[in-house]
């Protein structure tokens, strides 16, 4: 594999191969906090935020001391507990820093916790064998992507509450999962463009 | 071995880390001065701040009714905030309308106290008080509920209204680690305060109502806490319709006993539905009330009879017998007692024989 | 008595309860490997083995873990039972270990597991939290399985690589990538609410 750079890496994680759409990752949050445009917004910005910044903890814990010790297969561990560590800290501080902010992100960082997007982030970062600044940029284009489709989705949605008809079998989470499943194609356009595979 | 003490000495290391820095971060980031929450205008409390607003009062031997202990997955535990809350959050809409929305309704489970605050609660929950009582008699009324008496210690007695509820303390346990509170509609006649009795019906893995059919026996001490709730007789003329199932039994009941010793001359019918024979309870007391108040019947329904049980009366779902019984309830008033999913299909059939929505009173067992 | 309540939690869990018809909880983890059969029987077999032990595993420390760390003693036990089957699939099926990528590792964030656990196995003894978390695995299971099997037909014209649908079938390509598991799982999420899970909305009160 060729090296690819930072922004070529943001890049095609936010489109070719959007977390979501390709590798379906964090559908929990996605099909339950899709309601409104609003929400989707605070959810979106702090992934982002948490990927981005726990792809580089995670990164750093990854190089610096699970393979020189080579404890590699604790990775699950130990990825996951930095990443609770890091949101109950975010949480701390945002709380101190600025209520608005708080108010409109802060109270979603509990949920994010366990959202598989976050942990799926370190763990294909380590596969991919990414350098530092490889790591970096897959982790803000990975959230960016997802904060990309749960936009896109709320906006879908808060349409279709007005004004359509849904099969009573498909109300909620299965016509979402249509509509995931047309972005889905939408987004294979971008295929071609460049890959991560 | 070496590589296993290794492996075990980096992760503890890891983990040990990380919890102090959050230990670390608790103390020195969260702000935890005092606050104070002026309530109705009439009381000032002070509280250390950076907590919900629900266990902070609390602690101030205040108590908001909540069901799901804080988790925002109940909705019960509205108070109204007229200052110092701070803007509406994501996890509170769902459970607030939109007056409520604008008049400043929150829940107190989410709102934390960062600033002095002012609150109104409903005077009566100023009424509501803790109290140490003792079981006095435990019967089963059926196989899977309980009828448990309390004789009050301290305060000696308590003051409620027929179709209120209080809170149980369950004591940490097998299956609890921290004290919890469950809520139970009181199911004896207010004219007797110096004792209560409840109805508890046995879930399988619930944690009160394990301690309670498995643990609990007559002398224990039990806290409690209350009384709460606005549901009760309205003080109307109107025909009244009331629906039970299962322990929904208790608060009408409560009403019932009241209505018989008054002498309430208002035409009333209560509808019961149980499973089968073994479901029924408190029969025989129902019929007397029958020979005390002229206008009361009372009409059980199984929905599932045992061809043992040689059963006579009604058989359906609760919701078939009401709708065969009432014609035109556009002049009555109903009161429904029991879970979530037979109150809705009970509305939608008294909504259906013409019943004003506003005439509906409910008390859903969640 | 309890070989009674165990049976009911089984069939609890396999159909009125299952969590993926209920709330479409926790299809993150798996639906990604489920354009191959292989690889979708292997995730499965995974997710059953760490539900059921850890279920049993924090069924047995119920009454020894503080409140305050609950989680984190949670998320560990997960992790752990997770680590197992990575190691397990790394020596023995190195190259499905290869294709199912970082999959394994997120059934850690499964939240089916970690709802079993805070449900059932917190508060119920060893036996029925077992049963509980291997009904759970394998109800969550067989739905991916059909899944996966439509998929893998549709998209290939194959099932478990051998050819079903004959020389003349044109391959479904689209099955195979990203939007076919989304629109496979909602028909069948319409299917089962639309038709089979109505009977039971009707029966209320």
């Amino acid at each position: 594999m060729e090296q690819l750079g930072f922004f070529t890496i943001l890049f095609s994680a936010v489109f070719t191969n959007n977390i979501l759409l390709t590798n379906y990752l964090g559908m929990c949050s996605f099909l339950g906090c899709s309601r409104e445009i609003k929400t989707a917004l605070g959810l979106g910005t702090a992934v982002s935020f948490v990927t981005a910044a726990t792809s580089i903890l995670n990164w750093l814990v990854y190089a610096y001391i699970l393979v020189p010790f080579d404890l590699v297969y604790l990775r699950f561990i130990v990825f996951i507990v930095v990443i609770a560590a890091f949101v109950q800290l975010v949480e701390m501080i945002i709380e101190r820093v600025s209520e608005p902010l708080y108010n409109a992100l802060g109270i979603f960082l509990p949920l994010i916790t366990v959202n598989c997007a976050i942990l799926g982030v370190s763990l294909f970062m380590v596969i991919r064998n990414y350098t530092f600044w490889q790591a970096f940029g897959y982790g803000l284009g990975a959230g960016l992507g997802w904060a990309l489709a749960i936009l896109a989705m709320a906006g879908i949605r808060q349409r279709l509450a007005q004004r359509s008809r849904i099969p009573r079998g498909l109300e909620g989470p299965g016509i979402a999962l249509i509509i995931a499943g047309t972005m889905a194609l939408a987004f294979m356009g971008f295929n071609g463009m460049v890959s991560l595979n | 071995m070496s590589d296993l003490l290794l492996a075990v000495g980096i992760l503890c290391a890891i983990n040990t880390g990380l919890a102090l820095l959050l230990m670390l971060a608790e103390a020195v980031i969260v702000d935890t001065r005092d606050r104070s929450i002026t309530i109705n205008d009439t009381q000032i409390v002070t509280v250390p701040g950076g907590r919900p607003l629900l266990a902070a009062l609390k602690d101030r031997k205040i108590f908001i009714p909540s069901a799901c202990g804080g988790r925002g997955s109940c909705g019960l535990c509205k108070v109204t905030v007229i200052e110092g809350a701070g803007p509406l959050l994501a996890t509170e809409t769902p459970w607030l309308t939109a007056e409520e929305q604008k008049s400043g309704v929150r829940l107190s489970c989410q709102v934390k106290v960062r600033r002095d605050l002012r609150i109104r609660i409903p005077e009566e929950l100023f009424a509501v008080k803790q109290y140490q009582a003792e079981v006095a008699t435990l019967s089963d009324l059926t196989h899977d509920i309980k009828q448990v008496t309390l004789k009050l210690l301290d305060p000696p007695e308590i003051t409620f209204t027929a179709g209120q509820f209080v809170q149980i303390e369950v004591p940490p346990y097998a299956l609890t680690d921290e004290p919890i509170y469950r809520a139970y509609s009181v199911a004896s006649d207010p004219c007797q305060p110096s004792q209560i009795e409840l109805e508890i019906r046995y879930v399988p893995n619930g944690i009160c109502t394990t301690y309670v059919h498995k643990h609990l026996k007559v002398g224990d001490r039990v806290t409690l806490n209350g009384p709460y709730g606005t549901f009760g007789l309205r003080p109307t003329g109107r025909e009244l319709i009331f629906i039970a199932g299962g322990s929904g039994m208790a608060p009408i009941r409560a009403i019932l006993l009241e209505m018989a010793r008054t002498q309430n001359p208002r035409p009333c019918r209560y509808f019961f539905g149980a499973r089968a024979k073994r479901d029924l309870f408190l029969v025989e007391e129902m019929r007397r009330i029958e020979t005390e108040l002229p206008s009361f019947r009372f009409i059980p329904a199984l929905s599932a009879p045992d061809p043992d049980d040689r059963w006579e009366g009604e058989t359906g779902l609760i919701t078939e017998v009401v709708g065969r019984h009432v014609t035109n309830a556009a002049q009555a008033e109903a009161y429904l007692c029991g879970s979530p999913l037979m109150i809705d299909a009970c509305i939608q059939v008294l909504r259906e024989k013409g019943m004003p929505e506003e005439n509906i009173f409910y008390d859903k067992f969640a | 008595m309890t070989a009674k309540r165990n049976w009911t939690v089984f069939k609890e869990n396999l159909g009125t309860q299952n969590p993926v018809f209920v709330q479409v909880l926790g299809i993150c983890s798996t639906l990604a490997v489920t354009n191959v059969l292989r690889n979708t029987l292997v995730m499965c077999l995974g997710l059953v083995f760490v539900t059921a032990l850890s279920n049993l595993t924090l069924s047995l420390l119920r009454n020894r873990i503080p409140p305050r760390i609950r989680m984190m003693v949670e998320v560990l036990v997960i992790a752990c039972m997770v680590i197992l089957v990575d190691i397990y699939l790394k020596a023995f099926y190195p190259d499905i270990s290869r294709q199912l990528g970082p999959y394994v590792g997120l059934i850690i964030t499964n939240c089916i597991i970690m709802g079993h656990a805070e449900a059932v196995a917190l508060t119920n003894p060893p036996l029925i939290s077992f049963v509980d978390g291997l009904s759970a695995g394998i109800g969550y299971s067989y739905v991916l399985l059909v899944i996966a099997c439509v998929r893998e037909l549709l998209g290939t014209g194959a099932i478990w690589g051998l050819p079903l649908l004959g020389p003349n079938w044109t391959n479904w390509s689209v099955m195979v990538m990203a939007p076919g598991g989304f629109f496979v799982l909602a028909v069948f999420i319409w299917i089962i609410k639309g038709w089979v899970m109505r009977p039971a909305r009707k029966a209320g009160a």
